[in-house]
């Protein structure tokens, strides 16, 4: 998922200012993958969030400093996010995995082990649907991304 | 995982330019501690430390995206993706090996022929990975990258200067 371009950045403009248009495109980008990326077999938009909650975690990780604790709590949610979805993520290429190994020209039919295994991977990545669903649902209650939208738009500690 | 470095002397009313050089350099110096033993199989958070360090720099750079000139820019983020990319092939099978194994200790004896085969399989591809990922981490490469590194961090501070 290609970034959206930020508009309007001035290198001899001060830290803040700059770091406040960042945080604020891609703050937009993260939030603009709820809905789509809240239903179970939404796996392109959950993965393109993922990729969404990691450049917010970094930006807020190098120009956090501009807008106060609201950005270290915006950074462990964003971080959380991205966790809960990479590891749902991987539930997903391990599924592929399997599945393409057993298609295999030649490969071993699947036995009981690889069944059980594919059984619970699936099993797991409705755990962590339902874990994202509700740390989203937190994360939005404790008005984090509201607050850190608060702070960038004054450009200030908030 | 390794914690980012912290940035000393970083402020919010400093310009973006002079900003982005702090930051670069720092980054640019984890990811060239991270680059030594990579290749060891027996190692698997080497790879991950020195993906992390790579994303890292990569988010920083295209954070301070408008301090550098396009085309060393351009060239060196090309790089930085050609190498995540390798260490995330190396990596993604790590992981994918670690989980499976602790998934086949859980499996009677008799379930776990197939998982056994299949992790046989992943392993097999980890020094094809490994291939890859060793063009990229000799030290020639690294060097070049940490010089091409240094002159983006060089224009952004003559940048921060006149400001």
């Amino acid at each position: 998922m290609k970034a959206k371009k930020v508009k309007g950045l001035e290198p001899r403009g001060t830290l803040r200012d700059n770091a406040a248009r960042i945080v604020s495109v891609r703050l937009a980008e993260l939030r603009s993958f709820v809905p789509a990326a809240m239903g179970r077999d939404e796996g392109d938009a959950q993965h393109d969030m993922r990729i969404a909650a990691k450049r917010l975690r970094y930006v807020l990780e190098t120009v956090g400093l501009c807008f106060g604790e609201v950005a270290d709590t915006a950074r462990q949610g964003a971080r959380e996010v991205q966790t809960v979805l990479g590891e749902l993520h991987d539930c997903d290429v391990l599924i592929e995995t399997v599945e393409r190994y057993t298609s295999e020209e030649g490969a071993p039919p699947t036995d009981r082990g690889l069944e059980v295994l594919v059984t619970r991977t699936v099993q797991r990545r409705d755990q962590l649907h339902a874990d994202f669903q509700s740390l989203w649902s937190r994360l939005d209650g404790e008005a984090v991304w509201n607050r850190l939208a608060a702070a960038a738009e004054d450009g200030t500690s908030a | 995982v390794a914690r980012a470095r912290p940035v000393p002397d970083l402020r919010p009313d400093q310009t973006f330019a002079t900003a982005a050089a702090r930051i670069v350099a720092v980054r640019a110096d984890e990811l060239l501690e991270h680059s030594h033993d990579v290749l060891d199989l027996n190692e698997v958070e080497r790879v991950h430390d020195m993906r992390v360090a790579t994303r890292r720099l990569r988010a920083v750079l295209e954070v301070f995206r408008p301090c550098f000139p396009k085309k060393p820019y351009r060239r060196v983020i090309a790089e930085l993706k050609d190498l995540a990319d390798v260490l995330g092939e190396r990596r993604d099978r790590d992981v994918q090996i670690e989980g499976l194994r602790e998934f086949a200790a859980d499996l009677n004896e008799g379930d776990r022929a197939g998982v056994e085969r299949l992790i046989e399989s992943i392993d097999s591809e980890r020094p094809v990975a490994n291939l890859a990922l060793a063009t990229r981490v000799t030290e020639a490469h690294v060097a070049e990258l940490c010089e091409r590194l240094a002159e983006l961090v060089a224009v952004a501070e003559a940048e921060g200067r006149r400001a």
